[in-house]
């Protein structure tokens, strides 16, 4: 075995981060949506569902987000386990978010 | 027998979600494990989770968008409106981020795992992640399921397919 790194590598640790805004961002669109009939009209209009849409603006965060991250040291710049603590609460978080929303409102 | 286009699509999410789940449960248990030897499977372990989540997402999505309605409107006129309103609406934008998650894996397995306990800590917690995100999307697809069941058993769907 080789001797232990402790940092992330650049891909993983930008992609870390871009997933967990996406995950938040997929979650507050979701709330946005439900509450504001227009951006959720909007949103199906442009691709004949807005789940669709939703889907696909988590995909384009995630991944825009990402390759933008590789390009600039912000990601790297984290501690990884600082990283791992802010993707699970970013995944935690916005998973319970969407279940309270739909519980409560 | 009749199985239609839209049993088998449902069906067919169904399996790839479980497929998906199993295979980052797989990745949990090689990260564990991690050697230099083990490298290239747990990689491909990465990809069958991030492909089957892709195929989930896609079996789900057309499901949702094209079969979803007629059985929405018997859960809404039955006795579990709840399995719609609270149950499907957390689903449907949940597996979001069950995917967003599975399809980061494949990245995440490119660093040496073997070699680097950070990148370990971020599989092994991605990983648990994806499995425990996607046991919740299977339950809740049960109790959707089991909305539109009760609601035809009662007798209050009837009329809405």
């Amino acid at each position: 075995m080789d001797a232990e790194t402790p940092q992330l590598g650049r891909a993983s640790a930008a992609f870390a981060l871009g997933a967990a805004i996406a995950c938040v961002f997929n979650t507050a669109l979701a709330w946005a949506k439900d509450a504001y009939a227009p951006l959720n009209n909007f949103m199906a209009s442009l691709t004949g569902h807005h789940w669709i849409t939703h889907g696909l603006a988590d995909c384009i965060v995630f991944v825009g987000l990402g390759v933008i991250f590789m390009k600039t040291p912000a990601a790297n710049k984290i501690g990884p386990n600082r990283l791992v603590s802010i993707l699970i609460w970013a995944v935690v978080g916005a998973s319970l978010g969407l279940f309270a929303w739909y519980l409560f409102l | 027998m009749n199985i239609t286009n839209g049993d088998i699509i449902l069906l067919g999410h169904a399996a790839f979600g479980s497929l998906a789940g199993m295979a980052a449960l797989w990745i949990f248990v090689e990260t564990l494990n991690a050697r230099q030897e083990t490298a290239g499977r747990t990689f491909k372990a990465a990809l069958i989770a991030a492909i089957a989540m892709g195929a989930a997402w896609m079996l789900g999505g057309y499901w949702y968008v094209h079969f979803y309605p007629a059985d929405k409107a018997i859960i809404l006129k039955g006795p579990w409106p709840f399995a719609h309103d609270l149950v499907m609406e957390t689903k449907e934008h949940l597996v979001f981020i069950t995917g967003i998650l599975a399809f980061y894996l494949p990245i995440a397995v490119r660093d040496k795992i073997y070699a680097n306990a950070a990148a370990r800590k971020m599989v092994l917690s991605v990983a648990m992640l994806v499995v425990l995100t996607s046991l919740a999307a299977e339950g809740f697809g049960a109790i959707v399921s089991h909305g539109v069941t009760v609601a035809l058993q009662r007798g209050n769907g009837k009329g809405a397919r």
